[in-house]
């Protein structure tokens, strides 16, 4: 399966550099960045699913440029995994652009296909290298791409979410790289394999998993470090949000669990490194949807959003360590597999409601939700679209954030019939922070379609709204029917989920899904059938369908109205619940939570101010090396020719004196 | 072919719990009228005016999207979903693949949100801002309601409502304060799901015109008015299999499910005579102060998870 991700890679390659030679004729430039991105998704599909089904993986080394790295690449079912989420939004990205980057004429359009297939290669190949040089490189390529999609609007608001986002993103990757560079120390090779063999003393494994925790949640928009996710996603064109946020992020979680689960843990962890992610899950979780309901712009809102969905895959993922740890193979699988269910969904639901923001966008020209509304008429496609993937992050049944929630609760579950106390006490109340996080997503995504595709316009823009053309329809629609297919598909796709997670433990497989039915290893703990519920949704609308033909004889049509009731008076547009008005509520009773949203000015401004200072000081440091090395140079060379000018007199009797003295000198230097 | 017998019990119950919904809410507001020195409409008021709705003309504002008009056949569908899995009847849960504790609060959930939704769909202010309460008294419930379920779930070993209440009835569970805190908690929750007095914020009649109902009318709002009674009697009846587990039936005789079916009715009719008394002697909670009442039932539900992890 290499080859074919190797051709995956190349699709992108060839798709950027095309891009960019090509970026004169616009159109074609886009055509051929957006086929190379699509290509190489629908590649890198066909890459990662056989090696997700079979359990076993490819090894490919060679000793490549350099003598202290070798370019290792394997491609286990973990990378396959992130091979398959990359894969689907890029393929979606991919199509869509086809369409939506013509919005972007004349201003780039060629350097922004380069980037955005550079960011995909540079992802894939990210997450199969198995060794820490290339890992880095690529992460740092990664980075720098992803930065040039974010500034590429070129306004106030996009350079300095450009600028924020750089500043923590290399901040935090120089902790991934002393992490590596203590591992190097201690194995004498840079390779992940040595790694992964290394026994290293209790206290080095604890600081080199802080250390590489800290850097990889940084990307991954962990709170207290998520501050440049909210400026960095909206201000990204629509489709590079949605890989950013989709698939980017999720690389922090990838990274967390190499180094976390791959290379220190399975035994050799601690608990409290797992309890330490669980923590950081439910306050990034908790907070995170929180803040999104402050928001009206609709990308921010989705920004914090997947802030809160990491906090939900690490909070498995922190189970998954704690039971890693102590001795609980069934709980360390079931959190993985919990958290990689959910990685899998959140990229899928997550890709499509970026996209869905970006059509919204397209049509409107406006992020603002309180811009918007009556959509579902003018834009119907994109409404149903839009309507499975906020039942999907709201976790409504029988869709798949329902799944993966489900199973992240089955978790929580087994922690507390452990028999440690630690998981007995914390394991419910990772529940209920849960619990109180899905109530609040529900809450912010029902307002989300309700406000933009519901009821009226409330501006022009919106009035006039057109749906979108085919290409940005069909990724969305794709998205959205394997959000439905990973919901009630979910017996199918379980086992394999929970196949990834044993190769990563090293263990054998927890088995939970068999015939109709999901369940957390043990049937007696607890059953999910999403196809049974489905059915069953669907089949129980006979009753209120046959309680609404009892009395069908006198049944007279519908009158529409002229407006909605107001008590009497007329009915103006504003006459309608506002975008802050529906989330004032839990706005004022949950004010004190809201104080915390404060330090993120203050550490904007510091940053701020810190980087402004620094580059005053090597401003003024500048001009003295200037003096030191140039001026002196150049003083001492205009004091010789000064000195060596007073030599020319402009008298012709001094040369010819000149003249003889040189013959003279040459002629008793001759006779020596 | 016992578990074809358990589906069509499960559909039994949920029948019986469709035509039994509004005998329960009449019986409410029948106490109601004498708490207040009136006479009562009569006990089956309510199936009176269902039937009456059924032939009214709908009148639906312009701005309705298809949202509005599924609303309520969706939500009687997924409160019969709820009504099938719920051991009500029967000592199991007729449905166990979807018979699980998260699952039930989860389809709760599906129904809010599409009530939430056509709330906004309408383009009714009084609709809108009944759906925003509507959100917001989940935000401030489903955790409470959550922490209590989940406290007897760890207790009986299994997240399953069957399981659940059998361990519990058949008293194998030793940590009696636990159980009593844990009980105290979902009953508060689930008043509160109800959504009866002081906590109907979200259908405040006088104060918002009936929140999300304010624009159904007609065959609609039979729907509607019968998914919300549905709903609270479900929640009742969730309650009862849980903790109220006496009388039900425990082999698939047809004597044994008759018996059972009256006693839950029974049981019902005796839940909503108590409630009425905590429902006609409170005034509507404002919101910000469902909060403060919310926060304490929270703290009662973490007073049962304190009593559990101690084993008493």
């Amino acid at each position: 399966m290499l080859d074919f991700l190797a051709t995956s890679i190349l699709f992108c390659l060839l798709g950027g550099l095309g891009s960019l030679l090509l970026r004169r004729w616009e159109a074609i430039a886009i055509a051929v960045a957006g086929i190379g991105a699509a290509g190489a998704g629908i590649l890198g599909i066909f890459a990662a699913i056989p090696v997700l089904m079979s359990g076993h993986g490819e090894v490919f080394s060679t000793s490549g440029p350099f003598p202290f790295a070798a370019f290792t690449v394997r491609f286990d079912p973990l990378a396959a995994l992130m091979v398959l989420i990359i894969s689907l939004v890029t393929a979606a990205a991919g199509v869509y652009s086809l369409s939506y980057v013509k919005d972007y004429a004349k201003r780039g359009v060629g350097a922004m296909g380069f980037f955005l297939n550079l960011f995909v290669a540079s992802m894939m190949l990210a997450v199969v290298v198995d060794n820490a040089f290339y890992f880095t490189l690529f992460w740092e390529l990664m980075t720098i791409t992803s930065y040039f999609l974010v500034i590429f609007d070129q306004d106030q608001e996009a350079v300095d979410a450009g600028f924020l986002y750089f500043f923590i993103a290399h901040a935090f990757s120089m902790l991934i790289m002393v992490a590596f560079l203590l591992l190097f120390t201690h194995t004498g090779s840079l390779d992940f394999a040595s790694f992964r063999e290394a026994d290293l003393p209790p206290w080095l494994a604890s600081v080199v998993f802080v250390l590489a925790f800290f850097g990889f949640a940084a990307k991954a928009g962990v709170m207290p470090l998520h501050v440049w996710l909210p400026h960095a996603h909206p201000a990204a064109p629509s489709h590079a949000s949605a890989l950013m946020s989709g698939v980017m992020i999720k690389l922090g979680v990838y990274g967390i669990i190499r180094v976390g689960v791959d290379f220190l843990g399975a035994g050799a962890g601690a608990a409290w490194w797992g309890w330490m992610v669980v923590a950081f899950g439910a306050v990034s979780a908790v907070l995170g949807i929180l803040y999104a309901l402050a928001e009206r712009d609709i990308k921010r809102m989705l920004a914090y959003s997947s802030v809160e969905n990491i906090g939900i895959i690490l909070m498995g993922t922190g189970l998954a360590i704690v039971g890693a740890a102590g001795g609980q193979p069934v709980l360390a699988a079931l959190g993985l597999g919990a958290a990689f269910y959910h990685l899998l969904n959140h990229a899928l639901f997550k890709g499509l409601l970026f996209l869905g923001a970006g059509a919204l966008l397209h049509s409107t020209h406006t992020r603002d939700m309180a811009e918007m509304g009556g959509l579902g008429r003018r834009m119907p496609w994109t409404a149903l679209c839009f309507l499975v993937g906020a039942l999907s992050i709201s976790a409504i049944p029988p869709l798949n954030g329902f799944v993966s929630e489900w199973l992240t609760y089955q978790t929580f579950f087994a922690a507390g019939t452990s028999s440690q106390f630690a998981g007995r006490l914390l394991g419910p109340l990772a529940a209920v922070a849960l619990a109180i996080t899905g109530a609040l997503a529900l809450m912010c995504f029902v307002r989300a379609w309700g406000m933009v595709f519901a009821a009226a316009a409330r501006s022009e823009p919106a009035a006039d709204a057109r749906e979108v053309p085919w290409p940005m329809l069909v990724p969305m629609g794709a998205l959205a029917l394997l959000c439905a297919f990973f919901g009630v598909g979910a017996p199918l796709a379980a086992n394999v989920l929970s196949g990834v997670s044993a190769a990563v433990l090293r263990a054998d497989s927890l088995q939970i899904s068999s015939g109709w039915l999901v369940f957390p290893g043990n049937p007696g703990q607890a059953v999910l059938s999403t196809p049974l519920v489905a059915l069953l949704l669907i089949g129980l609308l006979i009753m209120p369908l046959s309680i609404a033909l009892l009395r069908r004889r006198r049944y007279v049509a519908p009158r529409i109205a002229d407006e909605a009731w107001v008590c009497g008076y007329q009915h103006t547009p504003q006459m309608s619940v506002s975008v802050a008005g529906f989330v004032e509520p839990p706005r004022v009773i949950f004010r004190n939570l809201y104080l915390l949203r404060a330090g993120e000015g203050p550490v904007k401004r510091a940053i701020e101010t810190s980087v402004r200072d620094v580059t005053i000081a090597a401003k003024r440091v500048e001009p003295i090396w200037d003096q030191i090395t140039s001026r002196l140079s150049v003083q001492g060379i205009e004091g010789l020719g000064r000195h060596v000018q007073a030599l020319e007199g402009g008298d012709l009797r001094l040369y010819c004196v000149y003249i003889l003295a040189t013959l003279a000198a040459l002629l008793i230097a001759l006779a020596m | 072919m016992e578990t074809a017998y358990l589906f069509g019990i499960g559909l039994l119950q949920a029948i019986l719990l469709l035509l039994v919904a509004p005998l329960v809410s009449g019986v409410s507001r029948v106490i109601r009228a004498k708490f207040q020195s009136r006479r009562g409409p009569g006990f089956l008021q309510d199936y009176r005016d269902l039937w009456k709705l059924l032939v009214r003309r709908e009148v639906i504002p312009p701005e309705a999207g298809y949202i509005f008009r599924v609303t309520p056949y969706l939500l009687i569908a997924a409160m019969l979903l709820i009504a099938m899995v719920i051991p009500a009847i029967i000592d199991r849960s007729p449905l166990e693949p979807a018979g699980d504790i998260i699952t039930v609060i989860y389809v709760f959930a599906l129904a809010r949100f599409f009530l939430s939704l056509s709330g906004i769909d309408s383009g009714s202010i009084f609709a809108g801002i009944g759906a925003s309460r509507e959100t917001t008294i989940a935000t401030l419930n489903e955790p409470v309601m959550l922490l209590a379920l989940f406290v007897v779930a760890l207790l009986a070993g299994s997240t399953n409502l069957g399981t659940i209440a059998t361990t519990l009835y058949t008293q194998q569970i030793s940590a009696h304060t636990a159980v009593a805190a844990a009980m105290l908690a979902f009953a508060f929750a689930t008043f509160v799901e109800m959504g009866k007095l002081p906590f109907d914020l979200a259908e405040a009649e006088t104060e918002i015109q009936g929140g999300p109902l304010t624009e159904y009318s007609g065959r609609a709002l039979a729907l509607m008015k019968w998914a919300l009674y549905l709903k609270q009697s479900v929640a009742v009846a969730l309650f009862i299999a849980i903790f109220v587990p006496f009388g039900r039936a425990t082999s698939m005789s047809p004597v044994s499910l008759i018996l059972g079916e009256f006693i839950l009715v029974a049981k019902l009719l005796l839940v909503f005579f108590i409630l009425a008394f905590f429902e006609n002697t409170f005034a509507r909670f404002r919101i910000f102060d469902t909060s403060h009442v919310t926060f304490a039932a929270a703290g009662a539900a973490a007073l049962a998870f304190a009593f559990s992890l101690g084993g008493v």
